[in-house]
């Protein structure tokens, strides 16, 4: 019935924008085995990050892991050391830290969706999701000065503050944001023919998400409720009324929609802390250096990033660990191809929204 | 000036390759791909084939295991080709400079005509570097400076007798 053909995805591919390299076997088209390298972008940085840069500067290094979640290893890294050092950063930077780590997530998402889009052969919605995230981009270029590498973290409160006219602003562009989102999600939600193409693909169930340890939005479209931002106590979620988004669908679909609605959830946040912004400075001094360890879980676009640190007293670090959301995801997105057709791998890889320089680091 | 190389210049077809870096710059190629900055204006299309491009848009301090795909991207590409290197950390590795899995920049591996500095560089400076490297591509086609012409150490180093 059919002979066995390898079919070649990556490392270089239209679909993808960083190397990660799968081999399928296929036989009439459904995929019956596949091979996974994501070696590709290793660089050490794990090994610098406690050889070549001292605890001021190592910021600088790991927000250049992933250019998506650079505010995630950010805030993973500094809310560690500035347990270690014991210092704590004021109620406006923490605000400030919030809205920035928001339109991060906004504009991650935004673009997954649309990547998604495109390889189930709608192009023109790429275009559409990826215009609406000029808006979010051109707010973190106003507030920060970079549209990709932020740095808005420093230890002990953050680099630059909102003035009242950019919150204005903020609050302005991000209404207009949402009337948008909202007509994109109607079409995600209601659309026929994307239905086709996205329902019931690549299910995961509620047993399999646990079994299996998936996290983020994956996680949250099968209907299990995960989330960092819940569930751990580093950035003031309570304060603006954060609550867990889920769906139980447990497919492409479902999490697309799990993201698209996390995108709203994300504007109504900052909106909230826009309002409720307080007064005060944005950064406070530290002295000392870092000594013990301690861990830190952040929630990246993509799912529960972990951070472990051990400081010994001296200028440079003992060990940094990253665990990334991609990590734990990648076994079950093994499984997941088996038995589906060819023509449905790429989006099946895109709804996971993989970050392949995070994962090899 | 061939009959090819006048309408050459209206569709400079570009191939796009991560070797490493950290995404960023990879996102703002695809913001420029997008409605707002819309480099489609200069007939340039991101197409995944190197024997259909024109254009080798680079990001990333190359690593250790990209090196021969880069290598073989280079190769496959049909003459006259430029490659054009994006972000800091093509410029000799940026802040991943002498990691131990890194190859300290593009131009270790292949030559490179147009540099686009930043970290990660905006939108426009992108758009700057492809129209500066639409002109050198003209040029090159006009001049018949093909690979032929490269010196023998770059030779030696694309490994172009071994294969």
């Amino acid at each position: 019935m059919g002979n066995k053909i390898v079919v070649p995805f990556g490392s270089q591919h239209i679909a993808l924008p960083e190397p990660v390299s799968f081999l399928f076997d296929t036989k009439n088209e459904i995929i019956t085995n596949v091979k996974v390298d994501v070696g590709y972008v290793h660089r050490g940085i794990e090994k610098a990050a406690i050889t070549k840069f001292e605890f001021t500067n190592v910021s600088y290094l790991l927000t250049r892991i992933c250019g998506f979640c650079s505010i995630t290893h950010a805030g993973g890294y500094h809310h560690g050391i500035e347990k270690l050092l014991d210092v704590e950063a004021p109620k406006r930077a923490e605000y400030i830290r919030l809205i920035i780590t928001e339109l991060d997530r906004i504009h991650s998402h935004l673009l997954a969706n649309a990547h998604v889009a495109e390889v189930a052969g709608y192009e023109n919605l790429f275009m559409q999701g990826v215009k609406d995230r000029e808006i979010v981009m051109d707010l973190l270029e106003n507030i920060t000065g970079n549209r990709i590498q932020y740095d808005i973290y420093t230890i002990g409160g953050v680099r630059r503050d909102i003035s009242k006219e950019t919150a204005e602003y903020i609050k302005k562009q991000l209404l207009k944001l949402k009337d948008k989102v909202l007509k994109v999600y109607d079409f995600y939600d209601t659309d026929y023919t994307f239905g086709l193409k996205t329902k019931g693909i690549s299910y995961i169930s509620l047993d399999d998400a646990k079994k299996y340890n998936v996290v983020g939005p994956i996680a949250r479209a099968s209907g299990l409720a995960t989330d960092a931002r819940a569930e751990f106590d580093y950035l003031p979620y309570d304060e603006v009324g954060f609550e867990i988004q889920t769906r139980t669908e447990g497919d492409v679909w479902a999490r697309n929609i799990v993201r698209q609605m996390e995108v709203i959830h994300s504007i109504d946040l900052i909106l909230r802390a826009i309002d409720n912004l307080p007064e005060g400075d944005i950064k406070v001094k530290y002295k000392g250096r870092p000594k013990g360890e301690t861990f830190v879980r952040v929630e990246a676009p993509r799912g529960e990033c972990f951070y472990y640190l051990k400081g010994n007293g001296t200028k440079v670090l003992e060990r940094v660990r990253v665990r990334v959301p991609t990590y734990s995801n990648i076994p079950i997105l093994k499984e997941l191809f088996v038995g589906e057709k060819y023509s449905d791998a790429q989006p099946i890889v895109l709804s996971f929204d993989p970050c392949m320089s995070c994962t090899a680091r | 000036m061939g009959f090819f190389s006048k309408f050459r210049k209206k569709s400079p077809w570009i191939l796009h390759y991560n070797t490493g870096g950290c995404n960023g710059c990879d996102i703002e190629i695809l913001a420029t791909l997008a409605p707002k900055y819309d480099i489609e204006r200069f007939g340039a299309l991101n197409r995944g084939n190197p024997k259909q491009a024109d254009i080798l848009l680079v990001t990333g301090p190359v690593t250790k295991n990209c090196r021969d795909v880069l290598r073989r991207l280079y190769l496959e590409m049909p003459e006259p080709k430029v490659v054009v290197a994006m972000g800091a950390c093509g410029h000799g590795g940026g802040v991943f400079r002498h990691l131990y899995n890194v190859e300290n920049g593009v131009d270790n591996i292949i030559p490179v005509d147009v540099w686009i500095p930043g970290c990660a560089p905006n939108p426009r400076a992108l758009i700057d570097g492809i129209v500066e490297a639409i002109k050198i591509w003209e040029k090159k086609s006009k001049d018949k400076e093909y690979m032929k012409n490269h010196s023998k150490e770059m030779i030696k180093n694309l490994g172009v007798n071994d294969d």
